[in-house]
């Protein structure tokens, strides 16, 4: 039956040119969708702090950072908590009488974790705004492509997110892109960490992964292999499947590792696509066949807010394994408690590691600026080089060689934790030696 | 690979291919009766998820109650649209419909964000959908089963709306010559209306289905079209028997695509379709004018 009108030939080219207008809407020219600026949003930063004329630095009133953070679709949450961190951090700066007496502001613009838009949004922000520093970048293909530009730009950059190997140990530290820094943990976590627990978990031998289809999911995978393989002889890596972003049915992925029968999935998509993964999982009964499920990044706060109802349920059956580059719950210091405190105060919501990290990126700004006396990128990166922060991730070194943060997190399986009303990394909590875990300059194998 | 594999992974994407159908038959059917391709067809189902989600999720109606309003609310959108913005179009070119439809596209992506927020939602699996039975030896989860019976189920019920009804055989006339139709007595303006908002109800309610499974987000609209605009290439636009092929081999495909082509998995659709502009460019089951 062919009830309607035949379609022709020039049915068939509006049909393309139709297809490629939406294929272009994915991806909005560079610049657009601002986000509400910060500065001037309903807290009213721009009016508190030192804005009175004390800025110490000459021919300017304010200094700018601004902010590049998945602020669409299902990663969102990532931006919005990196904004959420560093506009808390610019508050507290500003009370305290700014940097070097001058008034920070803050501004976000949507990466849509796509490497030409971030770049246009660097631009933008340097060269329109007026940035002094940028902060943020959540991925990896995002940051490897910004190193380079950051020179142009003559700009610090503080990477909190994006956790490529390849940004700390080739972009910075072979290929000297040293205006980049990086306050978070890079894929050592993701990958390193789960090795280290595989190796002694001897009933599991049979591996396979669910990736994140680019830079980050490829090298995490390649990393995770190479090194459980050093620990362990009797484990095969059984299956792959490979999901790019924008990714929202993830089942065939789902079955065509289970087809093999792995003890362990090794998975890689974050945000609102670990959710749709792990919860089509779940449903297809991954969970009863398998021993261990790690979900690298499954302890954001937007994944933990999300499965919270399924773990209550018990639908995971105690195997879902989860870390991340920070995680509210540890260290139990009380910089960290305090600050988890006046975050959920401030937001009525945890925190996120991409608001940890950013917040501290801002922080770690603030002290640089004020011990170089100036905001030239080479004084403060100078500054930056080998930091002592005490953040509340913990306290620890920006390693001078490749601008690295060096500080652990621990892994653990993801239970409901009544204290804190949602599910966490709270059960059986491993913690690595950073020696144990990070790779060390000069990166020779 | 064992053939029980191979079959299980056609279950899987035979459940993809039946959100892609519901997106595509209303999309192959506004632009068979209206001649508008209409870009934010993709959103109606984007609304649909948002406004289940909010009913079932927020509200606390029961699952079923939440598919059927939201269903019946995008209809009802879908009304509105057409009496108010679609209906100076069709005497224009097929241009500008792209351009307001287009328009539409970013205007509810950006409301969304504006309603429910940038943050993804999701909520629990309705209780009697929880769990999955043993098929092929594998466990199959309930919820994909339901899924597919839905978009059989619908399917079926368009083929014997458009043919078997009274309503259906004016939409027909109306659709290969509405001035005739006209003279013949019947309301094309109402017809119109009336297939639009079906189209528009057709997309919420696999939006609103997707909700335990997949989350919600406001560029969900943008990936869904793309899909629904190859599978209309494809199958033949204006043929709903062409949406439902070609909802199958898009469905299919990306489902094998990840399990034995998973270096090309992404590149297969668009290869599919490619093949098809060449070999029959009026799609597989569509007409040459």
């Amino acid at each position: 039956m062919n009830v309607f009108p035949r379609a022709g030939r020039a049915t068939v080219l509006a049909i393309a040119a139709a297809f490629f207008l939406v294929t272009a809407a994915c991806q909005p020219p560079e610049g657009s969708d601002v986000p509400e600026d910060v500065a001037e949003g309903e807290d009213g930063t721009a009016d508190e702090g030192s804005g009175d004329g004390a800025c110490e630095i000459a021919g300017i009133d304010s200094i700018q950072i601004g902010g590049l953070g998945a602020l669409s679709g299902a990663h969102a949450d990532y931006g919005a908590q990196m904004e959420m961190g560093a506009e808390m951090a610019a508050d507290e700066i500003n009370e305290q009488g700014g940097m070097l007496g001058c008034e920070v502001e803050i501004r976000f613009m949507d990466s849509e974790l796509d490497p030409e838009v971030a770049i246009g949004n660097a631009r933008n922000l340097v060269g329109e705004w007026g940035a002094e520093f940028l902060v943020g970048v959540d991925s990896s293909g995002v940051a490897l492509a910004l190193a380079p530009v950051m020179d142009e730009l003559d700009r610090v950059l503080v990477v909190t997110h994006a956790a490529t190997e390849k940004l700390n140990e080739e972009e910075i530290y072979a290929n000297d892109h040293r205006n980049v820094f990086r306050m978070s943990v890079p894929v050592y976590q993701d990958a390193v960490v789960a090795a280290l627990i595989v190796a002694e978990m001897p009933e599991i031998t049979r591996i396979a992964n669910i990736g994140a289809d680019y830079e980050y999911g490829r090298t995490a995978w390649a990393m995770f292999q190479e090194t459980l393989s050093q620990y362990r002889d009797d484990v095969e890596f059984v299956a792959e499947a490979w999901a790019p972003f924008l990714t929202s049915d993830f089942s065939p992925h789902v079955s065509s590792v289970m087809a093999e029968e792995p003890d362990m999935v090794f998975s890689t998509p974050w945000a609102g696509e670990a959710v749709a993964l792990i919860r089509q999982a779940q449903q297809s009964g991954a969970f009863q066949e398998l021993e261990m499920w790690w979900q690298a990044m499954g302890a954001s706060v937007d994944v933990l807010e999300a499965v919270t109802p399924d773990v209550q349920a018990d639908a995971f059956e105690g195997k879902l394994w989860a870390t991340g580059r920070y995680i509210f719950n540890w260290p139990e210091t009380d910089t960290n408690r305090e600050w988890v405190e006046a975050f959920q105060e401030r937001y009525d919501r945890l925190p996120n590691y991409s608001a940890q990290t950013t917040y501290t990126a801002v922080n770690a700004l603030h002290d640089a600026v004020e011990a170089a006396g100036s905001v030239d990128p080479a004084d403060v990166g100078a500054e930056l080089e080998g930091m002592i922060i005490d953040a509340p991730a913990g306290e620890f070194t920006l390693r001078a060689e490749d601008h690295q943060a060096v500080y652990p997190v621990p892994a653990g399986r993801v239970v409901y934790d009544d204290d804190w009303g949602i599910a966490c990394v709270c059960a059986d909590l491993q913690v690595f030696d950073t020696e144990e875990y990070y790779r060390d300059p000069p990166f020779e194998e | 690979m064992s053939v029980e594999n191979l079959l299980y992974q056609g279950l899987i994407g035979l459940t993809n291919g039946m959100y892609l159908w519901l997106v595509a038959a209303g999309l192959t059917i506004a632009f068979g009766v209206l001649k508008i391709l209409n870009f934010a067809h993709g959103s109606l189902y984007m609304v649909g998820a948002y406004l289940g989600f909010s009913m079932y999720g927020e509200f606390g109606l029961g699952f079923w109650s939440s598919l059927a309003l939201a269903t019946l609310t995008v209809g009802l959108l879908g009304l509105v649209l057409e009496r108010t913005l679609f209906r100076p179009l069709y005497k224009l070119d097929i241009t500008y419909g792209l351009i307001l439809t287009f328009g539409l596209a970013l205007i509810f992506s950006d409301l969304v964000r504006i309603l429910w927020g940038g943050v993804f939602l999701i909520p629990p699996t309705p209780a009697a959908l929880v769990g999955s039975f043993e098929i092929l030896g594998r466990a199959f989860s309930y919820y994909n089963a339901f899924v597919i019976a839905a978009g059989l189920l619908v399917g079926a019920g368009l083929w014997f709306l458009l043919d078997h009804t009274w309503w259906g055989r004016t939409v027909r006339a109306t659709a290969s010559d509405r001035e005739m139709s006209g003279v013949l007595g019947i309301n094309a303006g109402w017809i119109y209306a009336s297939v639009f908002a079906l189209a528009a109800a057709v997309a919420s309610l696999a939006g609103a289905l997707s909700i335990p499974v997949r989350v919600v987000t406001p560029g969900l609209g943008t990936t869904i079209i793309i899909q629904a605009f190859i599978i209309t290439v494809i199958g033949g636009l204006g043929s709903l028997r062409g949406a439902f092929l070609g909802a199958l081999i898009v469905g299919l495909a990306n489902a094998y695509g990840v399990l034995l082509f998973p270096n090309i998995e992404l590149f297969l659709i668009y290869g599919i379709m490619a093949l098809v502009l060449l070999v029959k460019p009026e799609g597989l089951l569509g007409e040459r004018q």
